[in-house]
């Protein structure tokens, strides 16, 4: 964030500043009041902090560059069942079970993007979402490690050595710097010579390729990146809920992680936090609907496409001027 | 009251105490996590109405030691995820001090360790949690999964020459059980299991794992998971020209009438005694099914009983355990419901016990079909 | 066509798309310092023969570049190389700013910043207007501006060779005089250009030499001074 303050910051001040900012102080708001009122919304904001782990990758694939994955649940669904089954079967500690998870994730994506990303659009797609499909078969069907649709419980919570994060409030507290950590290194990348590259496959490919950019590998390094985000994601989802069954990562987390990307604004900075946390509550709020919950939390998502297509981070966007950059690569 | 609680932190700040005085006798609230959408939906629907027909009938009769009952229901969309938030949501929110949760086994399983440490226990639908921690808090209405394949092995061993026989199973759990109790007790009827093919619960064709069996001699296919897939297992059957029987587990009777018609006195079912209710001769049990099916008949007509009387049963045995215990306290009615022996329910009789938390004991259900658009129980 | 040394050398240059072929066996050449252009109706083949020389399609034939020949499949080489494209529409990263514009430019600069630092500063002679636009979303600017912006980004490059497609599309005529009158400046400076432009007469008035393209071939070899008239050209044309 502080990456952001230095290059939004202007030499003085405009009120239209104060609206860019606007995403940052929702969020803060939004996470704020949890903390502060405890209850089971500290439990829907916890879930939509690990899920804006999941997206914030997501968007460095398809905000930064540009391309489609419907498969990164299978990503945090390796890293998600590595974290329990070595945890629970094996006895492993939660940090380096988490590692372990997440190197597994980002070896997996190494070796289905190497050979997948020379395909173009729609195939990639498809591609991308049998990867999803196969990865929730095999969590079914491998039940002598996965205990299929039983699900593994007992996974122990968060922490680090014999610290452990069990309290609503301590996870929520983890969950938020891990979240901005994140977040900052997501802002990072797009202002860096990576994220220029990113930004110039997602542009054209052509152009990027006749600047010397090797698209391919960019791809590649972009899709990695964005596994090991759905990686970490998966694993936080298993030690905070304890428990993890196929369904978990089924095909409802990509529609969830897509909802809330284009709600908050792909390939904007804060949109995946802003997303995941408008998108986790905004259902809530019509819980008092009873049966037309559905119907109108649709109604709401039909609107924000409408109003705010590129979504709401980017609503704020229009009234910045261009950000500052700095003149060397 | 959430709405408030969201609307104020989006806009930051704005206090939305709701939270009112003390009542001196406030009603004892239920919460029930059920799959009201998703793939639970059914099931889970007419759980929910069980309770509240429980529910309702416990309050006209003055409530449990004289506290009504207030149920609450949230939607757990059959997600794990979305269970866990609203188990948290009626704890938290509502105040919820007993659950008498769905089918979703997933979500209850997800849920398991917030009841563990909040001290509040559950009646489940579902089968019950993997950890003994978590088993402590949590009892079910669910039959031994044994059950459902000893009724219809004894059925082929007294009344059939079938000697090999086909499982056909989906990969739900409670499936996964039973075909292994299959595979277990099947000798003991002198029956030999032949073959073991799985389907998804999606597959619009089952022929090939059909004639698999059937060419490895099996004389009968046990069939276990509910859904379509048994009217598809039927219409491939006879397809094939197969000389085959087909005996499936519980299921909602609405499901087996069409099966019916295709297969005719080839296809058996296992049903629990409130829905074969006529056929049964009077006694405790038919007193308390009865008890049951009164209410329920006037206000959802011919709607299937069964997954409703489990719901039912789940809220009565636990007031008659809150009766004798004493108390509404969680550890207390936890307590309670341990010690709960030979309570009568409309599905058979519940013993629990330290050590046993799946109350029924003894085989309450029966083997039906349809005759005429009639059923009939054969054993 | 004296010189025995092209810098840039196509023979039997060919490319498809597909079952279709868009350029059939074409033989050209680019000496040093030299601005070559290329012209021919719409659908001639003229951006084929631009992204073919990239290897940015399916290609037959081979290209030499200082008599070396260049790989066929691989773009990123053949930019290394210093041969660099401005593609038709100008192919400027719109969400970005003018300044990381340039900064992809130089995406292959390995050195520091005092390099990036001399080549921004030519960019920056030639087209003032970019120095005050630096922080301004590329997408943003009007369309003479994003070809500057294009033509600047390719520079920060360093190229060896420019190839140009259309700059002139979609822009007033004022505005194409002087991006026009620009690459003179360039071409004065010793830097090679392979300009494709459907507007022929403006292409005349700068190259040395001109291809016409048509239908995939190259059917003839104009010396812009033997050209004196409209209808001298339209023969040329429709020939």
């Amino acid at each position: 964030m502080t990456s952001l303050l230095a290059t939004t910051l202007p030499s003085r001040f405009r009120w239209t500043d104060t609206l860019a900012w606007l995403p940052w102080i929702i969020s803060a708001g939004i996470v704020g009041y949890a903390f502060l009122s405890g209850g089971y919304v500290v439990t829907l904001v916890v879930f939509a902090l690990i899920y804006a782990v999941f997206v914030i990758g997501l968007n460095i694939f398809m905000g930064f560059t540009n391309q489609v994955s419907f498969g990164q649940n299978a990503f945090a669904a390796i890293s998600g069942y590595t974290s329990a089954v070595l945890t629970t079967a094996y006895e492993w500690t939660t940090l380096p079970a988490i590692a372990v998870g997440v190197a597994l994730a980002v070896l997996c994506a190494f070796l289905i993007g190497y050979p997948t990303l020379r395909l173009k659009g729609h195939y990639l797609a498809m591609g991308t979402l049998a990867i999803g499909l196969i990865t929730y078969e095999i969590s079914v069907e491998w039940s002598s490690v996965t205990q299929g649709y039983m699900g593994i419980s007992g996974i122990p919570p968060l922490g680090i050595g014999a610290y452990e994060v069990t309290s609503d409030r301590g996870q929520l507290a983890l969950l938020v710097v891990i979240v901005l950590i994140l977040t900052f290194m997501s802002a990072r990348i797009r202002t860096s010579r990576l994220g220029r590259a990113f930004f110039a496959v997602a542009g054209s490919e052509d152009a990027a390729r006749a600047l010397g950019v090797d698209v391919a590998r960019y791809k590649l390094a972009s899709f990695i990146l964005s596994a090991a985000c759905a990686a970490l994601a998966g694993s936080l989802f298993v030690h905070v809920v304890g428990f993890v069954s196929p369904e978990v990562f089924g095909l409802h987390m990509v529609i969830l992680s897509f909802t809330m990307l284009y709600v908050g604004g792909i390939g904007t900075v804060a949109g995946p936090l802003l997303g995941a946390l408008i998108v986790s509550l905004l259902p809530d709020t019509f819980r008092a609907f009873k049966d037309y919950q559905d119907l109108a939390y649709g109604a709401v998502l039909i609107l924000l496409l409408i109003y705010a297509p590129r979504g709401l981070a980017a609503l704020f966007d229009r009234y910045v001027p261009a950000k500052k950059v700095g003149g060397a690569p | 009251m959430k709405y408030h609680l969201i609307l104020s932190a989006l806009t930051v700040g704005g206090l939305a105490s709701l939270a009112g005085p003390a009542i001196a006798q406030e009603p004892f609230k239920i919460g029930i996590s059920a799959g009201l959408t998703g793939y639970a939906a059914t099931v889970d629907r007419a759980w929910r109405d069980g309770v509240e027909l429980a529910a309702a009938t416990i309050n006209a009769k003055g409530g449990i030691k004289g506290r009504k009952v207030q149920i609450i229901v949230e939607d757990n969309r059959s997600e794990p995820q979305e269970a866990v938030t609203v188990y948290r949501k009626m704890l938290s929110s509502d105040g919820v001090g007993m659950f008498i949760s769905g089918c979703v086994s997933a979500g209850n399983f997800a849920a398991a360790p917030i009841l563990v440490r909040a001290e509040v226990p559950m009646v489940l639908c579902s089968i019950l949690p993997q950890q003994p921690a978590q088993v402590k808090w949590a009892y079910t209405t669910l039959p031994p999964a044994g059950f459902e394949v000893e009724t219809r092995l004894a059925y082929l061993k007294d009344k059939t020459q079938v000697r090999k026989i086909g499982v056909l199973h989906d990969p739900t759990p409670y499936a996964n059980l039973q075909k292994t109790v299959a595979e277990k007790e099947a000798a003991k009827y002198g029956i030999e299991i032949v073959g073991i093919e799985q389907y998804k619960q999606d597959d619009a064709d089952l022929s090939v794992q059909i004639s698999k069996m059937n060419s490895a001699g099996a004389g009968a296919i046990l069939k276990i998971g509910l859904g379509g897939t048994t009217l598809t297992a039927a219409k491939n059957i006879k397809q094939l020209g197969l000389n085959m029987l087909l005996l499936t587990s519980l299921e909602d009777l609405a499901v087996f009438r069409p099966v019916a018609e295709v297969l005719g006195d080839k296809f058996f079912f296992v049903a629990s005694p409130s829905q074969v209710r006529d056929a049964l001769p009077a006694g405790p049990l038919a007193t308390e099914i009865d008890r049951f099916l009164a209410p329920w008949r006037e206000k959802y007509g011919d709607r299937d009983p069964n997954w409703a009387s489990r719901g039912w049963d789940g809220l009565m045995l636990t007031a008659a355990a809150i009766e004798k215990g004493g108390s509404f306290e969680g550890p207390k009615v936890r307590d309670a419901i341990e010690g709960l022996s030979g309570y009568q329910g409309t599905t058979g009789v519940y013993d629990f016990s330290p050590e046993v938390h799946q109350g029924l004991t003894i085989n309450p259900f029966v083997l039906g079909t349809i005759v005429d658009g009639k059923v009939k129980v054969v054993q | 066509m004296a010189n025995p040394e092209p810098i840039l050398k196509a023979t039997g240059l060919s490319a498809r798309y597909g079952h279709v072929e868009a350029l059939k066996s074409v033989d050209m050449h680019v000496e040093e310092a030299e601005l070559v252009a290329v012209l021919g109706p719409n659908g001639a083949g003229k951006s084929t023969l631009l992204r073919a020389i990239m290897g940015l399609v399916e290609t037959g034939g081979t290209v030499h570049f200082r008599g070396k020949a260049l790989p066929r499949h691989d773009t990123v080489a053949v930019a290394s190389q210093g041969i660099i494209l401005v593609p038709e529409g100008r192919g400027i990263f719109g969400p970005m700013s003018v300044a990381e514009n340039l900064q992809l430019g130089a995406y292959r600069l390995q050195g520091g910043k005092g390099e990036y630092e001399r080549r921004q500063a030519r960019v920056f002679e030639l087209f003032p207007r970019l120095k005050e636009r630096l922080s301004q979303v590329a997408g943003s600017m009007s369309g003479g501006e994003q070809q500057m912006l294009a033509i600047g980004r390719a520079l920060m490059a360093d190229p060896k060779i420019l190839l140009l497609d259309e700059p002139s599309l979609g822009l007033a005529p004022r505005v194409m005089t002087e991006i026009l009158e620009k690459l003179r400046v360039l071409n004065e400076q010793g830097l090679p250009i392979v300009l494709v432009e459907q507007k022929a007469p403006l292409a005349l008035k700068l190259a040395r030499r001109a291809y016409l393209l048509s239908l995939g071939r190259i059917v003839a070899a104009i010396d812009p001074r033997e050209v004196q008239s409209h209808d001298e050209l339209a023969r040329y044309y429709f020939a």
